[in-house]
């Protein structure tokens, strides 16, 4: 006899409850292991689909400008390319398309689906997809549409559609320079013939950016969007493959990828060009070099700051030299009385006149520069020597301009000039007032500019420099002022002599100010320098120029947009999901393993009171109560054991169940149906392992419970505590708990349900103190009912009620009044649960859509005030009528990952929103609904709203010490970007292009539209994103107007721009449908858990039955009949049953209650109430199986106790 | 010499009104080889003095030496060590381990000290042996008819030669002549082992076969 045969021997002996008791941890085990294979289902199809929609390709370079495709064979050509990789591929890649149709037989219709991506490949692209899917060859003017977009636009094979793609021009559109015609800004090639339809597989789901979602793809021939953007043998776009499936390069193979990149000057829009001021006096055979430099500059106008300090560490010894160059769009003589004092600025509020204003030279060229040695320009007459650096009011002029104004030294000049940035796309023109502090002599040329630049005969002097100026198309390249093709409106109508200077000097400066002045008025985000002059010595020439640049960015890291993003490196790690979904599923899961623990002790602890002699006899032997638990618990491990066993292969089926249920019921939840099954046997073992620790650290707990029976209680067959159940009253402190809870529980409630207060908790925060409230006033509930038992049972009574078998039942229930708390407990706490949980179901607010019913975004950039009535009017025509009573709010827009809770990837790089100052101020009107704040750092003005926490003068400057004030909402923030900490908490995020932003976090809205971005003001977002112009979110509210009508109309007209709104309400609700299925999820599983519970409580009966069983066969044998004794054991189980439910909803009234009542929230839906039903039936079929066990029990075998 | 003596026992449980006195002032002594019928009606307080003498309950005051040594001064752990060592127990309901071979069931007390070992085995048979079992040795108590599961109970008692064996209604369960066999036998081995046995009977008839006979009534000895 040892205690392995004594376990064995017990465990086979006691089959029928260890059977239980493995099913019960079976159960449990089942949930668990269920749960982690729900993380390994959902990392897995993720992953699946980051390989699938990637193919071969690992890393992705897309570029805001276009490059040479040659650099790719570049690439190629590094001998250590085919080291780490196999295959470069050029692109035209596109994330911001849109694609049109018209209907066959009304053309009028528009099919327009608007942020597509669209990609301009070579045959060869097709060779990255690992399905080896080899699709239809493009051909000219063809394109192949996946599923997801061709179902969007309803198309077929053979019919026409219309793409519109954005258009790289010099010039930022939020300069004044630039222009913001969207029919400059957007390339449309219309009639392509849809070639071929692809499914949505392999890189025929090919996105930039992880998320679940299909993206709409368009894929069209490399050379045709090459043709049509007027970018021969340019690409934007290289994709690299290494061709090792699922395992791609790591960190360090993309660095070395990086350092083979070797972009060329012109690749990063930079050119050095030689400049020469020159004459050839007359009868001279060769021309006389007056001075030569050269000048680095970019085709786009400015130099961003970047470049410019690079730049400037590249051409140290060279000394050189800072030009910002800009245009006066008025320059005029100011008397001395009328002149503004110190350089101060005023805005110009009408237009020039001679009659108002006096003579004045529109459109000119200034120039800031400080002059110095060999290169000045601006020198004494004298000895040529550098003008001192000017003082922050002083200008100096060339003579044309002295004359023409009629200007000495010491006048006035009053300078009109665009302010350097658009707000909401309108120029701002302002006027400064400077003192000319000398006049230098310009040289006529002998022939002036014509096919060929102008020639001198006549020494030309250091300011007769037209390549001061950069090149501007539309501008330097014309003829004369007229044809000018500039974005501004031309309001000044040049004269005479403004075309002859034209003629002769054409860009050439007519002043000068200081680098600093100029830099004061007219540097902006995309720079304050248009370029940079060395002076030509000997030694150096461009190429010298160029590789020193080149290679100085090089070892400064500098990105200019060559930056590779590792998408299959960081797609696999993204898809380890934004939410832990095996811990997700775990706390949803949370009451079925409660319920199955609580069956197990249930289960375990009937099987003690089952063999409670035995227990007795052990310890009457001799047996320590230690060495008795350990063989109880031996026991209870293999039988935990073989339940973990079994629990682990139900958990593949409940897996199953759950993934079914997502994929269905609960698709709202992930957005699309993707999921599939997958495993790992690190995910069963570990099931396996908690669900045996779990078990057995239940039963631990239950067996540590019988160290407290009395071995002569067990002898007589009653596993019971020495306590007895005689204290008629609950000691002091108990009363006191009870009270408290029930008090605090009330006060939680009534302060949570005062508005004032309550909506400062947020509209979760809110559920959540009706919750606590609930769930103090359940627990008190449950102190009471198990007093008011204890009591019941110590009390007399024998007064029977209207019904005596109701207070037979009612005495009966009362037998045992710890088991009957546990029940009731069990039944009262599921049902407070899932009828609670109703309470955080979300309903679209006003205030989640911040009373816009229109929420969208454009494919492209609009540049303009859309909320300006004259926009409106110039862009919706007669029609702009129908928004005379609504508002639109344009926002601006950095492409990011998706961090709403509807993305289940892990987000990196989240998008973000630029507030502008009109929306923020739009909220200061009261009566306009705003947006509910969950929090918000404190403000100046605690009255005003707070929105203002965006406000700011001065951009900051995203670094560690001062981040960027960020307004996010608390969903995005908790779930998508693990920001817990609430107002003040700082992260960073690194973009694409490599630079770090920092931001902190300002405020958290609740529930909103705007879930998913990071909301920062726009004064912040040029600084943060300063090649990023124009507004791509629009927030629409049409006033009186019928809202379809309004997002028709403006879909339709702002087509070119690829405008897709949708309704604000049904935006919120998809967004807020995952909350609430998830808490959908909750309650359905929460169902079974009570049905779990259920099982539990029929087991309780029959075990009460079988206790009582002689009691009831002397019932039967004294006269009562069958009926009479189901009826009897159905009410005791009814009364249970209907005792647990009736606490459990009575708490979560304390829950729902104030919810319904005063945040218009909806009654707990049928489906909830269906679900109670099911319980309560589930239960009475419990009851039923009770009474049958005590039909079936002999009467005389019963009565002998046998 | 081995000695068990009682002094001024009593026990009391609690109620909901006045505490229930169960025995009151107990006194009695025992020496080695000698052997006591304990008497009296339903409820008089012999099961708990049985209890008490077996160490199963605790008294409300008084003492209970074996030895010299006070069992209710030690802890739990030790009470059931002690226990082990020197008390055997016989029940009415001799409650058998139904999963449990015959033999087994003889061995249970020996799991308190681990593996029992060959010794103990060889005891046990021998044990089995005496009470008229050795051919039984392998059947399940409900194989057994009522006075063999007794006389297994009464070989388990002794398997790890107790000073002390108490009995609780031993034959209670068993007809006339199986009753007074179980006795005998009973009786024969506690005098050839040269322990000490207090018996708790209701039968005159099994009284009247041990040594000395108490009654005791309404919680005293009379």
């Amino acid at each position: 006899m040892t205690n392995q045969r004594y376990i064995i021997g017990s465990l086979i002996h006691h089959w029928r409850i260890n059977l239980a008791v493995a099913l019960g941890v079976a159960a449990a085990t089942a949930v668990l292991t269920g749960a982690l294979l729900i993380g390994d289902s959902m990392r897995a199809s993720l992953r699946h689909v980051t390989l699938d929609r990637l193919g071969d390709i690992d890393e992705i370079l897309v570029n805001d400008r276009f490059f040479r495709a040659e650099l790719v064979t570049e690439l190629q050509s590094q001998p250590e390319f085919r080291s780490d990789y196999k295959l470069a591929e050029p692109a035209i890649v596109f994330p911001q398309g849109t694609i049109e149709t018209r209907g066959e037989q009304d053309d009028t219709e528009v099919a327009r689906a608007a942020n597509i991506l669209v990609l301009g490949i070579s045959d060869t692209f097709w060779n990255l997809d690992s399905l080896d899917a080899q699709p239809v060859a493009l051909g000219d003017g063809e394109v192949i549409l996946n599923q997801a977009l061709a179902a969007d636009l309803n198309v077929k094979v053979g019919d026409l559609v219309t793409l519109r793609l954005p258009k790289e021009l010099q010039v930022n559109a939020d300069s004044p320079l630039g222009s913001e015609e969207s029919t400059d800004r957007v390339e449309g090639i219309p009639d392509l013939k849809v070639a071929a339809i692809i499914q949505n597989k392999g890189l025929g789901r090919f996105a930039l950016r992880p998320n679940q979602t299909t993206s709409r793809n368009a894929y069209v021939r490399l050379d045709l969007l090459q043709d049509e953007l007027d970018q021969d043998d340019q690409c934007n776009a290289i994709l690299v493959s290494s061709k090792q499936g699922d395992n791609p390069p790591d960190e360090d193979a993309s660095k070395r990828l990086r350092s083979w990149l070797k972009p060329t000057l012109s690749d990063l829009g930079l050119e050095i060009n030689p400049v020469s001021i020159q004459y050839k006096a007359e009868g001279a055979t060769e021309s006389t070099v007056v001075l030569k430099y050269y000048s680095l500059s970019s085709d786009r106008m400015m130099l961003d700051d970047d470049s410019v300090n690079v730049a400037l560490r590249a051409f140290e010894k060279y000394s050189p030299q800072q030009v910002f160059t800009y245009i006066s769009t008025a320059l005029m003589k100011v008397s001395d009385s009328q002149h503004i004092e110190d350089g101060s600025e005023g805005l110009v509020e009408a237009k020039r006149t001679v009659a108002d204003d006096g003579e004045f030279v529109p459109y000119s060229i200034v120039t800031g520069i400080d002059s110095q040695t060999v290169l000045g320009p601006l020198v004494n007459e004298d000895n040529q020597s550098p003008l001192p650096v000017l003082g922050d009011n002083e200008v100096v002029i060339n003579q044309w301009l002295a004359d023409d104004l009629k200007l000495s030294v010491g006048d006035w000049l009053r300078l009109d000039y665009f302010e350097p940035e658009t707000t909401h796309g309108r120029t701002v023109e302002r006027y400064v007032d400077l003192k000319v502090s000398s006049i230098v002599p310009l040289t006529r040329p002998r022939r002036p500019f014509g096919r060929r630049s102008a020639e001198f005969q006549e020494r030309p002097y250091l300011t007769n420099d037209p390549d001061l100026t950069p090149v501007v198309e539309g501008v330097t390249d014309k003829a004369s002022i007229d044809d000018w093709d500039v974005p501004f409106g031309m309001v000044y109508q040049p004269r005479g002599q403004d075309d002859d200077y034209w003629n002769n000097h054409r860009t050439t400066p007519k002043a000068f100010v200081s680098l600093a002045t100029s830099k004061l008025l007219w540097g902006s985000r995309f720079g304050s320098v248009t370029s940079i002059r060395i002076a030509a010595t000997e030694g150096i020439d461009e190429q010298k120029l160029s590789a020193q640049l080149a290679g100085e960015i090089n070892r400064s890291g500098l990105a200019m947009g060559f930056t590779f993003i590792a998408v299959k490196r960081d797609g696999i790690k993204a898809s380890s999901g934004a939410t832990p979904f095996d811990a997700l599923f775990l706390s949803l899961s949370f009451f079925v393993i409660a319920a199955a623990l609580m069956l197990i002790v249930l289960l375990f602890r009937l099987g003690v009171e089952q063999r409670s002699t035995q227990l007795g006899l052990l310890l009457a032997v001799g047996l320590n109560r230690k060495h008795v638990g350990k063989l109880l618990l031996g026991e209870a491990a293999i039988v935990a054991g073989i339940g973990s066993l079994l629990g682990v292969i139900l958990g593949i089926g409940y897996a199953k169940l759950m993934l079914l249920g997502l994929t269905t019921w609960w698709v709202d939840a992930i957005s699309t149906a993707f999921l599939e099954f997958a495993w790992t046997g690190r995910s069963l073992v570990l099931g396996f392992i908690i669900g045996l620790a779990m078990a057995t650290g239940t039963i631990y707990w239950a067996v540590r419970k019988t160290k407290s029976f009395s071995i002569r209680g067990l002898l007589a067959g009653q596993a019971t505590g020495h306590s007895s159940d005689t204290k008629n009253k609950p000691s002091r402190r108990a009363t006191i708990i009870c009270y408290a809870l029930f008090v605090v529980g009330t006060l939680l409630a009534v302060l949570a349900a005062i508005p004032s207060i309550g909506s400062g908790m947020g509209a979760e925060g809110q559920a959540g103190a009706f919750v606590g409230a609930g769930a103090m006033v359940l627990t008190g509930m449950l102190m009471i009912l198990r007093w008011r038992l204890r009591q019941a049972t110590n009390k007399e009574s024998s007064h029977f009620g209207a019904s005596p078998l109701i207070w037979l039942a009612n005495k009966n229930s009362q037998r045992n009044p710890g088991r009957s708390t546990i029940t009731i407990g069990v039944m009262a706490s599921a049902a407070f649960l899932i009828v609670s949980m109703s309470s955080f179901q979300l309903s679209p607010t006003e205030n989640g859509r911040g009373g816009f019913k229109l929420v969208g975004f454009s494919s492209m950039p609009f540049y303009k005030d859309l909320s300006s009535p004259d926009v409106q009017d110039d862009v919706l025509g007669d029609d702009a009528a129908l928004l005379e009573s609504g508002t639109i709010l344009s926002l601006r827009y950095k492409p990011g990952d998706d961090a709403s809770c509807s993305n289940v990837y892990q987000v990196s790089q989240p998008r973000v929103l630029g507030v502008t100052s009109r929306l923020i101020e739009y909220y200061d009107d009261a009566s306009h609904t705003s947006f509910t704040f969950a929090g918000n750092a404190e403000l100046k003005d605690s009255g005003s709203n707070p929105w203002h926490v965006l406000s700011t003068d001065q951009p900051h400057k995203g670094t560690e010490d001062d981040p960027l004030p960020v307004v996010i909402d608390k969903n995005t923030a908790m779930f998508s970007l693990k920001l817990f900490g609430g107002i003040g908490e700082s992260f960073d995020v690194t973009y694409e292009d490599g630079h770090t932003i920092h931001f902190s976090v300002a405020g958290l809205l609740a529930n909103s539209v705007l879930q998913g971005s990071l909301l920062i003001s726009e004064t912040d977002f040029k600084q943060a994103f300063p090649h990023i112009s124009g507004y791509r979110y629009f927030l629409v509210d049409p006033g009186q107007a019928d809202g379809n009508q309004v997002s028709n109309f403006l879909e339709d007209r702002l087509g070119e721009q690829g405008l897709d709104l949708q309704d604000a309400d049904q935006l919120l609700a998809d967004l807020l449908a995952v909350q609430n299925t998830y808490i959908k999820a909750f309650q359905s599983l929460g169902a079974l858990g009570l049905l779990l519970g259920t099982f539990g409580l029929t087991t309780v009966l029959i075990r009460n039955v079988f206790e009582r069983r002689a009691e009831l066969a002397l019932l039967r044998a004294t006269g009562f009949n069958s009926k009479r004794i189901s009826n009897m054991i159905l009410l005791e189980n009814l009364l249970l049953l209907a005792g647990g439910m009736a606490t459990g909803i009575i708490a979560a009234l304390f829950a729902v209650l104030p919810h319904i009542l005063f945040a218009d929230a909806t009654p707990p839906a049928t489906d909830l109430i269906i679900m109670l039903l099911v319980v309560l039936v589930v239960g009475i079929i419990s009851g039923l199986i009770a009474v049958r066990y005590t039909l079936r029990a002999p009467v005389i075998a019963a009565l002998r106790g046998d | 010499m081995t000695k068990l003596i009682v002094s001024d026992l009593h026990k009391e449980y609690p109620t909901r009104g006045e505490p229930l006195k169960v025995l009151r002032g107990i006194s009695l002594e025992l020496t080695a080889g000698k052997n006591l019928a304990i008497v009296g009606p339903s409820g008089s307080g012999k099961s708990t003095l049985l209890h008490i003498l077996g160490t199963l309950d605790r008294p409300t005051s008084g003492t209970v030496t074996l030895d010299d040594n006070d069992p209710f001064e030690l802890d739990d752990q030790e009470l059931a060590a002690y226990r082990n060592n020197n008390i055997g127990f016989i029940f009415q309901d001799h409650h058998l381990l139904p999963q449990m071979s015959v033999l087994e069931n003889v061995l249970i007390p020996a799991l308190a000290d681990g593996k029992p070992g060959s010794d103990l085995r060889e005891r046990a048979l021998n044990l089995l042996e005496r009470v008229g079992l050795s051919d039984r040795l392998h059947h399940r108590p409900s194989e057994l008819s009522g006075g063999e599961r007794e006389r297994v109970a009464v070989a388990r008692s002794l398997i790890l030669s107790p000073s002390l064996l108490v009995a609780d209604e031993p034959t209670g369960n068993l007809d006339r002549t199986n009753a007074r066999q179980v006795a005998e036998l009973l009786l024969d081995i506690q005098r050839t082992d040269n322990m000490m046995l207090v018996v708790v009977t209701h039968s005159g008839e099994i009284a009247d076969m041990l040594d000395s006979k108490s009654e005791i009534d309404d919680g005293k000895l009379i």
